[in-house]
């Protein structure tokens, strides 16, 4: 009557122990092996793009229309360079006002030029949502509806 | 190698040993594992640097995101702004119903996916940041919201796949 709880106290500890120490080394197992990036599916193209190779067959152009896209693409290539050109000239404007300024701020005091030089807290984070085409209609009045998430979740 | 192709070895000849080069080349680091954890960089410091900073582009349009950060990345090139990494975060699909006039049931609108881009710098000065910020907004394309904010570990683990049993392991071990 006395020995038997003894007994189950010691098997129970032993149990709970292997136990434990069986999980641990699940643990240290699954641990060591390296976790896996989720497999983007924007860079697998579908295998249905991959099969039949239909060619399409353009019409021939005219003489005039190919001078006429040839121009075109000077023209367009020519106001590209304009506009990247305007682009890094600004870029540059805007530095070199800056440093004109700091340097300014630095002659009239050297506590504000060492606070404006910290780097901002508040920058960080910034949110922009894209430009649209159109803006929102003003009484516009839309169905009811839900939208459900859908995307595969991978598990290693 | 060629000491290991021809089956003499001619150990006594001054030839001995043509043709090894692979003691030259640099030692090539062991393949690390992709579980790297990101560096801590310069976030001290009050002048200067911010740490690492995720610039990331989201859209339903997947060639303006993908366009859009080439541009970015091509930016930084030119601004000598060092790129650490610049990565696809997975996709999301959405599926969108809505309730007919007349009826209850939910129909089928159409399925969109959302796709993000991430271009990763590093070493940013405090003052061009206000700069850089404009001139990427300046050249924002329709559709694609911009969102630029510091990299954390968390934003890490978004990209590694999710590990249940050793999530339930733990669970049950504490």
């Amino acid at each position: 009557a006395r020995a038997q709880p003894k007994k189950k106290k010691k098997v129970d500890v032993k149990r709970e122990q292997a136990q434990k120490e069986r999980m641990k080394k699940k643990i240290r197992k699954l641990e060591k092996a390296a976790s896996e990036m989720i497999p983007i599916e924007d860079f697998m193209t579908p295998p249905k793009y991959l099969e039949s190779k239909r060619v399409r067959s353009l019409p021939p152009l005219s003489s005039e229309e190919i001078e006429r896209r040839v121009l075109l693409m000077k023209k367009w290539s020519l106001y590209k360079q304009k506009q990247d050109e305007a682009e890094k000239k600004a870029i540059q404007t805007l530095v070199a006002s800056q440093q004109a300024a700091l340097k300014e701020l630095r002659l009239e005091s050297e506590e504000l030029y060492q606070a404006a030089i910290k780097r901002d807290e508040g920058l960080f984070p910034f949110e922009r949502d894209g430009p649209n085409y159109t803006p929102p209609l003003p009484d516009y009045d839309p169905p009811e509806g839900k939208c459900t998430d859908i995307t595969k979740v991978y598990t290693q | 190698d060629a000491r290991v192709s021809c089956h003499r070895h001619y150990r006594s000849r001054p030839t001995h040993g043509i043709g090894r080069f692979k003691y030259l080349l640099p030692k090539e680091a062991p393949k690390k594992r992709k579980d790297r954890v990101q560096m801590k960089a310069v976030n001290v410091g009050t002048e200067h640097e911010y740490g690492d900073i995720n610039i990331q582009m989201t859209s339903y349009d997947m060639c303006l995101v993908e366009h859009f950060a080439k541009h970015v990345h091509r930016l930084c090139n030119r601004l000598s702004i060092r790129v650490n990494e610049s990565y696809a975060m997975p996709t999301k699909t959405n599926e969108v119903l809505f309730l007919e006039e007349r009826g209850s049931k939910m129909q089928l609108d159409a399925v969109l996916t959302t796709h993000q881009r991430v271009v990763q710098i590093c070493g940013l000065s405090s003052t061009f940041a206000p700069i850089l910020l404009e001139i990427i907004q300046s050249n924002q394309p329709e559709g694609v919201d911009l969102l630029v904010k510091e990299h954390t570990e968390a934003d890490f683990k978004m990209r590694l796949k999710s590990r249940p049993e050793l999530e339930e392991l733990l669970a049950q071990m504490s």
